[in-house]
């Protein structure tokens, strides 16, 4: 039960145990949030105390029942929908192009497109708020989608670009060989091929619009309010169950999108 | 049979041939470059340009300004500048702006906005000079060189002035440039306080997490599969719900309080939330997938071998550990640390819902110049030494690990 | 570079595909493939052989159309085709992992060529049906390439390759993935649709017996040099240079200096033997050269008679077919030489003195 191998001797298995028993409490801790989110979401009570006594419903009732929370899940997920279309395009697209040794400076190119995953989120915001005000885009639909199209583009090209480092590019020349044009061998034999890897971009790109607060703060004003900044503002304002509510609905989006994500991921490497 | 290439030929040749196929792959880069370009880059040059942009005193005292640019600096300007101040305030008073101008004054010369007040008020009043003296006559400040070398100063089109004091440097008004008041300087302090908290966190992501990537990696595959989905899912997991659940927990009358009280471990409840403690657990939580992945994929790629080669050769458990593998896994670890590092050194949502007045870090301050004070330069500035210590990193990490070494999942 | 073969610039009627001058570096400094010039007769069986390196995949790739030659020409039925694009060359490929669509059935995959010819429904249904029963597969147009073996993977790729009727079809070591068995009765199978078609094969392998069994002639590539092109058996028998002596087959090797005196050519030995041999290729007298002669047109006989040359027997091994003989032989400054004996043959001990016969007809004077 150890994972030791059988030569090992007593105070190995001692020292093992103590790793094992370490490792537990990590994982516990990586955990342990949702075992606070969830519970307290269908709590009666307004007061965030665990285990909880009296379960209801009532939270929820409070977020579907309010049209604020409701606009801001509209809001969202009409900024995640054009951004995952946008992102994955470009990015698949820039991916393929990444894929190929003869790509100029491509060093220099790919590190561009990953760093909007490791500029500080403020300065893109703050960045984002005076470049967009100057072209009129601040608390607009297409100022938000832009920006989080940028931040989710970087997921889009990683992911991609690990299915084509598996991918044969065989492939495409056995297409070719066969007398398919380029355009008519990408669609029916690359995008086939790579299409775990593209959808799991894709989930990644809807994720990182769906969860981002700090840009939407800045872009976007009341009437335009995504579902994090309307969580956002009511964790800082005053905090109550039915934003509980929220992140449990928020993490069980989250616990889909991961799901098919890996099993996407696993089925790419099978293929 | 024709000669074959060598030297400076073939490298044409083969430059000549390659190009179709480079233009090809660039081409598909292309749409996402040009689209990075107006949707990132150009966003982070605004932010480099607000942070030495200058437009406020220009925009209330153009005529001021102009005849300030002929003023040689040496002593109190005469008569042409001070009535194209006189005029710049008429028309200030009139369209309520002396307070803008007196405000960005103010910055660099405290008390300046009371005085281009009240002087606006006067020339609204006045409609004949000489006005030298009537400004003089008003305060004597209007006759000080220095006030002339900070109005023309903040007259030019750009200052450092915001750069300056994101370093805690400040220039007299000869135009020396020293270290402010140890009362006033904050910023280098939160510039290493910001640094100080990104190394505990990712201090603390390795510590948590090699010990859990190396366990991932023996388990057999059915249950280090688990463990990975465990380590993956709070990835997957919005940070704003992440740092709910933290605000929850380390309440004063939370779970974790109850807990150690229960446990008996102290005897009253401890001030968890808005701390130091509480924002570096909250912030090790949501990085500690970053450190571990890496880390990880390193290991998986170590030979089981290496460790039973270490043991025949006469290594004992411990030693075989620690001189064979563990150096094999030092790639990981310097990818996992420095992109956790370089990730926390941004962090925002986290700090400003679980940490304390002392723990809030750069961005938060970036935040709050704007939000608060409107002071846009400022917040620029502070956001551009940010960038620059957030880039350097990545360029070292680009160096050290290069850029395919980005995965996730 | 006088090793090169003649030159090929005629556009004979029969030739399909002419290397005319072809070179290909990828760095701007080292030359992959070297001033290539090499004619494919119609509907011949050639094979590119070669160590890895040597640049034989890149001569196919060149062909093929997916990689673009740095200099030269290649013509295609008397037309350059550099700039044509893989798509309008008409050339089959068999690739090296088979290159099957994962996500087609056998059927989709073998119909895909036909689809972009204009050939659907029925038609490209019976061509589909047609290809699998050549290739052995009728019954399998349903499966997926994964619930395949091998063996039968390789056999649709080669039926994807056949069913548009390219006139060429090139193949780059299409029977590397299979087991040994299995790569023996693929070479003649795919020797047999060669012959019964009647198409051109350029076939690239590292595999000398695969290169001997299947072609009709082979060029053999070192250092992105043709070294020699022939047939299998000039190639066995007249190995060009060393490398090709080497390379194809076991050979024993010895240095010496090249002598044509009269009518005969000599190998002139630093220990002072001279040994009467034959040269394949003119050697400019005083030469280096080395003296090559094949493990089993070596006799072993009886020490001290008539013509042979003194050896001691180091080792002997039985090896079922044959026996191997290592002898140090110190007329050749004391280096060993590889015997092989038929199976009956009785061996002296180690140790025992004997003599070697070195058949003049069978002593190879050539290029080192």
């Amino acid at each position: 039960m150890l994972w030791l191998p059988s030569y090992a001797t007593g105070p190995e298995r001692l020292g093992r145990l103590a790793v094992l028993v370490f490792v537990a409490l990590v994982l516990i801790f990586l955990i342990a949030p949702f075992f606070v989110v969830v519970p307290l979401s269908v709590s009666k009570e307004a007061f965030f105390t665990l285990p909880v006594k009296e379960y209801s419903w009532r939270w929820y009732q409070d977020f579907f029942g309010n049209e604020r929370w409701i606009a801001s899940v509209i809001n969202s997920v009409i900024a995640a929908v054009a951004t995952t279309i946008l992102a994955t395009m470009l990015g698949t697209a820039a991916a393929l192009g990444l894929a190929r040794p003869e790509f100029p400076y491509r060093r220099a190119v790919m590190s561009l497109m990953l760093s909007p995953m490791i500029v500080p989120i403020v300065i893109v915001a703050v960045g984002s708020y005076l470049f967009f005000g100057g072209l009129g885009l601040i608390n607009t639909r297409p100022g938000l989608v832009l920006s989080h199209t940028a931040l989710a583009l970087p997921f889009v090209v990683v992911t991609v670009a690990a299915t084509l480092s598996t991918y044969d590019t065989n492939l495409t020349r056995a297409g070719l060989s066969l007398g398919a044009p380029p355009v008519a061998v990408f669609f029916r034999v690359t995008l086939p091929a790579i299409a775990p890897g593209v959808i799991s971009g894709a989930i990644f790109a809807f994720a990182v619009s769906f969860d981002e607060v700090v840009v939407a703060l800045f872009l976007t004003s009341a009437e335009r309010r995504t579902l994090p900044v309307q969580m956002f503002s009511g964790i800082r304002d005053q905090i109550n169950p039915t934003i509980m509510a929220a992140a449990t609905i928020l993490l069980g989006l989250s616990i889909v999108l991961f799901i098919v994500a890996t099993w996407l991921g696993r089925r790419g490497q099978k293929a | 049979m024709s000669a074959a290439l060598a030297g400076r030929d073939l490298a044409r040749a083969v430059r000549r041939s390659a190009r179709p196929a480079q233009r090809v792959a660039f081409l598909l880069g292309l749409p996402a470059l040009l689209f990075l370009f107006v949707a990132f880059v150009a966003p982070l040059g605004a932010l480099l340009s607000a942070a030495v942009e200058n437009p406020e005193v220009r925009q209330v005292l153009p005529q001021t300004a102009a005849a300030l640019a002929q003023w040689d600096g040496a002593s109190t300007p005469d008569e042409p500048v001070f009535a194209a101040l006189a005029a710049d305030l008429k028309r200030a008073n009139e369209d309520k702006t002396a307070a803008l101008a007196g405000k960005r004054l103010n910055y660099e010369m405290p008390g300046m906005r009371s005085k281009m007040l009240s002087a606006a008020r006067m020339a609204g009043g006045a409609s004949a000079g000489p006005f030298r003296e009537m400004f003089i006559a008003k305060d004597p400040a209007w006759g000080a060189l220095e006030t002339w070398q900070v109005i023309a100063r903040t007259a030019k089109p750009y200052t450092l002035y915001y750069l300056l004091t994101a370093l805690d440097l400040q220039q007299a008004p000869d135009g020396s440039i020293s270290r402010v008041d140890a009362e006033n300087a904050i910023f280098l302090s939160l510039l290493a306080r910001t640094l100080w908290i990104a190394a505990m966190v990712t201090i603390g992501t390795v510590v948590l997490g090699f010990p859990c990537a190396y366990i991932i990696t023996i388990t057999p595959p059915a249950v280090g599969r688990i463990m990975l989905l465990l380590v993956l899912l709070p990835l997957w997991t919005s940070l704003l719900v992440r740092t709910t659940a933290w605000v929850v927990l380390l309440q004063t009358d939370g779970v974790i309080n109850d807990i150690l009280l229960w446990t008996g471990l102290t005897a009253h409840r401890l001030q968890l939330i808005f701390s130091r403690f509480g924002t570096v657990t909250a912030m090790v939580h949501i990085q500690l997938p970053f450190t571990i992945l890496p880390i990880y994929s390193v290991m998986r790629g170590i030979s089981p071998s290496q460790i039973r080669a270490a043991r025949s050769l006469g290594a004992p458990a411990l030693s075989a550990f620690w001189r064979v593998y563990a150096p094999q896994t030092l790639p990981g670890v310097v990818a996992g640390g420095l992109i956790t590092f370089i990730l926390s050194l941004g962090y925002y949502i986290t700090p400003a819902l679980v940490g304390g007045p002392a723990d809030q870090m750069i961005s938060n301050f970036i935040s709050t110049y704007i939000n608060r004070d409107l002071n846009w330069g400022l917040a620029s500035a502070l956001g551009v030494v940010l960038l620059a210590v957030t880039l350097a990193i990545y360029g070292a990490f680009l160096r050290i690990a290069g850029p395919d070494r980005m995965r996730f999942g | 570079m006088a090793l090169n073969a003649p030159l090929l610039r005629a556009k004979g009627a029969d030739d399909l595909v002419v290397f005319d001058g072809v070179q290909k570096s990828y760095d701007g400094h080292t030359l992959v493939v070297r001033d290539l010039n090499l004619a494919v007769k119609r509907g011949e069986f050639l094979t590119l052989l070669g160590p890895s390196g040597s640049g034989k995949t890149t001569t196919l790739m060149m062909l093929g159309g997916f990689e673009r030659p740095t200099a030269g020409h290649i013509l295609l039925d008397g037309k350059p085709v550099e700039a044509l694009p893989p798509e309008k060359r008409d050339i089959g490929f068999v690739f090296q992992n088979y290159a099957l669509f994962p996500h087609m059935s056998v059927a989709e995959n073998v119909a895909f060529p036909l689809r972009y010819r204009g050939v659907r429904g029925a038609e490209a249904r019976q061509r589909v049906a047609k290809a699998l029963d050549m290739v052995r597969l009728g019954g399998f147009g349903g499966r997926r390439p994964t619930q395949l073996s091998g063996g039968q993977q390789q056999r649709v790729a080669l039926a994807r390759a056949l069913v548009f009727q390219p006139k060429l079809v090139l193949m780059d070591e299409p029977l590397g993935a299979l087991d040994k068995q299995l790569r023996e009765r693929m070479q003649i199978e795919i020797k047999h649709l060669q012959q019964t078609l009647g198409i051109t094969i350029v076939f690239v392998t590292h595999d000398q017996s695969e290169a001997l069994t299947m072609s009709d002639r082979v060029a053999v590539f070192h250092d992105g040099i043709l070294q020699q092109l022939a047939s299998p058996r000039e190639l066995y028998d007249e190995p060009a240079n060393a490398f090709v002596a080497g390379f194809v087959g076991e050979n024993n090797f010895v240095p010496c200096t090249a002598m044509r005196i009269g009518p005969h050519a000599h190998a002139l030995l630093e220990s002072g033997l001279s040994l009467v041999g034959t040269m394949p290729v003119a050697l400019p007298n005083a030469a280096q050269a080395m003296l090559a002669i094949r493990p089993e047109r070596i006799g072993l006989v009886a020490s001290g008679a008539e013509g042979a040359v003194a050896c001691n027997i180091a080792e002997a091994f039985f090896l079922g077919d044959h026996t191997r003989v290592d002898a140090t032989v110190p007329a050749f400054g004391g280096m060993n030489v590889t015997i092989k004996l038929p199976p009956s043959t009785p061996v002296p001990p180690p140790g025992a003195s004997a003599g070697l016969v070195l058949p003049e007809q069978h002593c190879r004077i050539i290029a080192p």
